[in-house]
């Protein structure tokens, strides 16, 4: 396996040229809704101090000390408002570079990104519209021609197997198998418990349709639907304020079955893809366990860019931009 | 507008799969099969099928080459590929057995203080070890893999079984089943969802054609 290009990758020219400026065109446009930037140090100590360090780090010795890169925006920047901060800053964005080991042999290790967050005391749903707007912009800052904004919930499939007291290795396997939209394997992971029943057919209607939305119709005939009134409701409130606000080239789509990064995200969570792209191109969500973990009683959601697949896309499939830089 | 292509395998799977597909829209082009091209037109203008070895085809389509593609499960099961699995259409099917000579007994195997498996499916064979409680030295294989036992470099093997008559042949019997395979149906997770116009009716297609019903 290769550990050297273009898991560090060398951006020449045009790369770089392009990096710089999407970073700042969407800094840029952050700045402009009242995002302030905030930069983590690109060394992480304090995971190493208590062994809790696990393999997506990249570690190396400083002296005598372990430390690791930074992997990831939105955990550094919560360790550092948690530890710096009494009252959460409301907006806030970043840009750089993240470190991390990849799970897929064609993916970089040092990654470019840029991102912002959204952090309250309180419940504001607003936060959430707001995050997807300004995701909706991303494509036409960047140029890109066309793109589908998918909208979905993390609740959706969360908050049933919590109802149900599924056994972490049970919702491991039922996540897998909705994550590969597998309905075999979800029959198979799931026989023999005893919500098998309940569960199988809402994970069925979840997996039912990805035609905007009316995606949602199907789940009223959920078991656990009087459950999920209230992110349902959310997700047809998202859908009908957002549709008449879409950009040329952009089409909206919610996807109740989306469950990736369920252990992390709590509530709405946002994709953006374009046809050609290997990986999404930025995804967020709402995570509210996250800071209070760290001891503040604080909300947060936000989004994040991945540069280092759109500089890669740029470079195979130019056609999809309507001018690069 | 690029043509749209699904990878299909060769070999075993793909021996049941190009007869299922006559006649439908998904046919692909005899006089191109019959030839060494590996990119083959189908019915369907705009849509084009690759014959790729099943080892490689996931990763064509967890990239996005191919939107869509049909492979054994027990080839997926050994990778850690990013794509979606939108039906198990049940042909090809087999199973994943531990198989030794002759005479010889699971009790047998599993009491040996060192005991060599060779396989080329290491992972589902780690799985079951552990599952079970066994140790084992793996002894990863690619191909005739039955040769193995015969001449001392293993004790047994994990393979796949459709019929025995392989394992009949050298004289080998199966003494545990792992696990069971057949054919998947796999899709480009961003073109199923970027692209579900196009992606989905042809999704369907092969279902129809090559699915349990078919």
């Amino acid at each position: 396996m290769p550990t050297h290009t273009p898991h560090f990758p060398d951006l020449l020219f045009t790369p770089a040229t392009r990096l710089r400026a999407w970073e700042t065109a969407l800094m840029d446009l952050l700045r402009a809704e009242g995002y302030r930037e905030l930069h983590p140090s690109l060394i992480l100590r304090e995971p190493l101090e208590d062994g809790s360090v696990a393999t997506p780090y990249v570690q190396f010795f400083d002296g005598p000390e372990r430390v690791a890169l930074r992997s990831d925006f939105t955990l550094s920047l919560a360790r550092l408002l948690a530890s710096r901060f009494t009252e959460p800053p409301p907006r806030i964005c970043y840009a750089g570079a993240v470190f991390r080991r990849p799970t897929q042999p064609w993916e970089a290790v040092e990654r470019f990104e840029v991102g912002c967050e959204r952090l309250h005391l309180d419940r504001a749903d607003d936060a959430d519209l707001e995050l997807a707007r300004l995701l909706m912009a991303v494509p036409g800052v960047l140029g890109l021609k066309g793109g589908l904004l998918q909208l979905g919930h993390a609740a959706l499939l969360r908050k049933p197997l919590e109802a149900e007291g599924v056994s972490p290795a049970l919702k491991a396997a039922v996540v897998s198998a909705m994550s590969r939209r597998a309905p075999h394997r979800l029959k198979e992971a799931l026989k023999g418990h005893r919500a098998e029943a309940a569960l199988s057919l809402h994970a069925e209607l979840l997996l039912a349709d990805l035609d905007g939305a009316a995606s949602l119709a199907p789940l009223t005939r959920s078991p656990y639907a009087g459950l999920l009134e209230e992110e349902l409701a959310e997700l047809h409130r998202a859908a009908k304020a957002l549709t008449p606000l879409l950009p040329e080239g952009l089409t909206l789509r919610i996807d109740p079955a989306d469950v990736e990064g369920l252990d992390f995200y709590t509530g709405p969570t946002l994709r953006l893809w374009t046809e050609g792209a290997q990986a999404e191109l930025a995804s967020g969500g709402r995570y509210d366990r996250l800071y209070p973990d760290l001891g503040r009683p604080w909300r947060a959601a936000g989004f994040c860019v991945r540069l280092s697949r759109l500089l890669d896309l740029a470079d195979t499939r130019p056609d999809l931009f309507t001018e690069l830089p | 507008m690029s043509p749209l292509l699904i990878a299909l395998p060769k070999g075993r799977i793909g021996d049941e799969l190009v007869p299922r597909l006559r006649g439908t829209a998904l046919a692909l082009d005899e006089a191109a099969l019959k030839s060494r091209i590996l990119h083959i037109p189908t019915a369907t203008p705009g849509v084009e099928a690759l014959l790729l070895k099943g080892a490689d085809l996931p990763r064509y389509v967890a990239a996005g080459v191919a939107a869509l593609g049909v492979v054994g499960s027990d080839t997926l099961d050994e990778l850690d590929v990013d794509l979606l699995e939108l039906a198990d259409l049940a042909f090809g099917a087999c199973r994943l057995a531990l198989c030794a000579p002759r005479g010889t007994t699971l009790e047998a195997l599993t009491s040996k203080t060192h005991l060599r498996l060779a396989t080329k499916y290491t992972r589902a064979t780690e799985a079951w070890l552990q599952r079970e409680g066994f140790v084992a030295e793996l002894v990863p294989l690619q191909s005739s893999v039955e040769l193995a036992p015969l001449l001392g470099l293993a004790d047994a093997i994990v393979d796949l079984v459709q019929t025995g008559s392989t394992l009949q042949a050298h004289d080998l019997v199966e003494v545990a089943t792992l696990g069971h395979a057949s054919a998947r149906l796999v899709a480009s997770r961003a073109a199923f969802l970027a692209d579900p116009a196009r992606v989905r009716p042809l999704a369907r297609v092969l279902e129809e054609a090559l699915g349990e019903q078919a």
